[in-house]
């Protein structure tokens, strides 16, 4: 390329280089972008709500089927009262497969019971970004496990299980992971 | 409850820690409906997509619609994006390319190409050109260009885009963009000739 042609280009280059699409272009799109986006949601809301409706209705089955509250010895995982705690979520959930993780669950010296809890399985697909959530450990039938796909025996689907339900900022169940104790 | 100065800071700190995001990990947000996301996206990107329809068709009205176009379809097929094959913002230059091809090709179906190509006449060239005359001169020897020259140059002349990045966006191999590249500057150079002459270049 000549110099000539080569300088007559740069000059073009910049005197566009600060041209850029007028606000109004912006604004629209990001109108459409919320528009799109509340859609999307209701659609999800649409395939994902009855599932989460009935792992929810499965929560409050169990809490009513419970007998009034005993004497606990170990009161941080009974879950016949849940127990509420606020979360930092430590990044986007996503729908992989369960796989472990130990966490040490008692205080109690003298019987160690470490937690085994799968991933998060969002109730939401795909999960919508949360910054702040509530967890909510509950008891549920092992039905419940079936329902994010994960295999349960026929005989074991009225089996108590121990889960950690996501509510999102505005209450709605986001996620949920299943819990194991293991006591050593 | 959160105050009021508290969500301003948390708003402020969402919006640098967008700016230093990639444009694949602010894609992979916005797809989840963060809005943020798609603002900074499009913000970082917006400018050349209208360039380089501006400097494809002329037309400022053109260039907002194929602006507004592109994201639309990003908004709405962000998904098909593959990082493997390329850039986001290639991938953005394709939308924009297939939009402007339609344009042109409509455009050429109502108006003669003779009628575009007079566009640079002998007559235009004898006027005694400023700079900014001159960097008009040169837009209309752009848009004077057959498209597939002219898409070439745009991208890698105007644009800064690598040969492999045009090829990308052209989907062609490299050593067709460099042909087509050195075609392009060579017709344009010819259109260029009496200007360059008369401005006392050559």
């Amino acid at each position: 390329m000549s110099e000539d042609l080569r300088y007559l280009l740069r000059s073009l280059a910049e005197a566009d280089a600060s041209a850029e699409a007028p606000p109004e272009v912006e604004v629209r799109l990001r109108k459409k972008f919320r528009s799109l986006t509340l859609r999307r949601v209701w659609r999800r809301t649409a395939v994902w709500g009855p599932i989460a409706a009935a792992i929810i209705g499965l929560i409050f089955a169990s809490a009513s089927r419970k007998p009034p509250a005993a004497p606990v010895k170990e009161a941080a995982h009974d879950a016949l009262s849940p127990v509420v705690s606020k979360i930092e979520m430590p990044s986007p959930i996503s729908p992989t497969a369960p796989t472990p993780v130990r966490r040490p669950a008692s205080a109690n010296p003298t019987t160690r019971q470490a937690e085994i809890v799968t991933e998060f399985f969002p109730l939401m697909d795909p999960a919508p970004p949360i910054g702040r959530g509530q967890l909510l450990r509950v008891e549920l039938p092992a039905a419940a496990m079936q329902m994010v796909g994960l295999p349960v025996h026929e005989e074991h689907l009225s089996d108590v299980v121990h889960a950690d339900v996501l509510l999102g900022e505005e209450g709605l169940p986001r996620a949920i992971r299943f819990v194991k104790f293991e006591i050593k | 409850m959160p105050s009021a100065e508290f969500l301003t800071d948390a708003a402020q700190r969402r919006r640098t820690e967008a700016m230093n995001e990639s444009d694949e990990e602010l894609l992979a947000r916005m797809l989840r409906g963060d809005e943020h996301a798609f603002t900074t996206l499009y913000r970082r990107q917006q400018g050349a997509i209208y360039r380089f329809a501006l400097h494809m068709t002329r037309s400022i009205a053109f260039a907002e619609d194929i602006t507004q176009e592109v994201f639309l379809a990003l908004i709405e097929h962000g998904r098909r994006f593959d990082s493997s094959r390329g850039t986001l913002l290639s991938f953005l230059f394709g939308i924009a390319r297939n939009r402007v091809w339609r344009r042109i090709e409509k455009e050429y179906r109502m108006e003669p190409f003779a009628t575009i190509a007079k566009e640079v006449s002998d007559e235009d060239l004898l006027h005694d050109l400023t700079r900014r005359e001159t960097v008009e001169y040169v837009r209309q020897a752009i848009v004077s260009l057959p498209p597939t020259y002219r898409e070439a140059v745009v991208l890698c002349d105007l644009e800064n885009a690598t040969y492999e990045e045009a090829a990308a966006v052209l989907e062609c191999p490299v050593g067709t963009v460099r042909s087509r590249l050195n075609r392009g500057r060579a017709m344009l150079a010819q259109k260029l000739t009496r200007y360059l002459v008369r401005t006392g270049y050559e």
